[in-house]
């Protein structure tokens, strides 16, 4: 039984603030696809952790979790700012530039 | 590499003529996007084609067709591989193969020789 992924997309029209985007928002879905990844333990996860060292991900592996954030997100991330998503962190600040949140 | 004839034949570096990428970065974005675009279509493979597949099962033959060419490191092998996938992917979304091809990626081709003694018998060799 594969598990059924959370989808919360939402259309914004307005601004990312007003859509009740946060930073913390953010992170928090973030880190709840992850977690929903089944090829990660939950214990070793952090936001610092890195996907291939720490986490023992290949790269296979990773395409699978970006593409998981892309569906949970709504919209693509093209290949070059892939490559450089190797921790929670860097997703969360990516995302947050991408939406036009603040980042702090 | 010298000729009978007597004629100097400078020994040539051959470099080989790229088929589609120029660097092994430019291939590993070309098997990353052929992984993406097939991950992608599954879901729909398996509703169009009416297989009797779950996601799971098709995901990790997904995968385990990509690990058998881990190994590979020359560029243009590469990128032969990825060409090969991609008509695969083309032919399959496009409905142009029956469910008896997809069914064919779950299907071992090899029969696998026997070892014991009882299956060498019926397969008729001498112990």
């Amino acid at each position: 039984q594969h598990a059924i992924q959370r989808c919360s997309q939402w259309r914004c029209y307005a601004s990312a603030s007003s859509a009740g985007l946060s930073q913390d928002k953010i992170t928090e879905r973030v880190m709840t696809v992850i977690k929903l990844f089944e090829k990660i333990s939950a214990e070793k996860l952090t936001i610092e952790s890195h996907f291939m060292k720490e986490l023992g991900l290949d790269s296979l592996d990773h395409v699978e979790l970006l593409m998981a954030i892309e569906d949970e997100f709504g919209f693509e991330i093209p290949d070059q700012d892939a490559e450089k998503l190797n921790k929670p962190s860097d997703i969360i600040k990516y995302l947050c530039e991408k939406m036009e949140v603040d980042y702090k | 590499m010298s000729s009978a004839g007597g004629t100097l034949i400078r020994q040539a570096v051959k470099e080989a003529k790229p088929v589609f990428s120029a660097t092994s970065e430019d291939a590993r974005r070309r098997v990353l996007n052929l992984y993406r675009a097939w991950f992608r279509q599954l879901p729909y493979i398996i509703r169009e084609y009416d297989v009797p597949l779950t996601l799971p099962m098709c995901r990790r033959k997904l995968r385990e067709n990509f690990e058998k060419y881990r190994q590979v490191n020359d560029i243009r092998v590469i990128d032969l591989l990825v060409a090969k996938g991609q008509m695969e992917l083309v032919e399959t979304a496009h409905m142009w193969k029956q469910k008896t091809h997809v069914m064919d990626y779950f299907k071992q081709t090899v029969t696998p020789k026997p070892t014991d003694f009882l299956g060498k018998f019926f397969d008729g060799k001498e112990p």
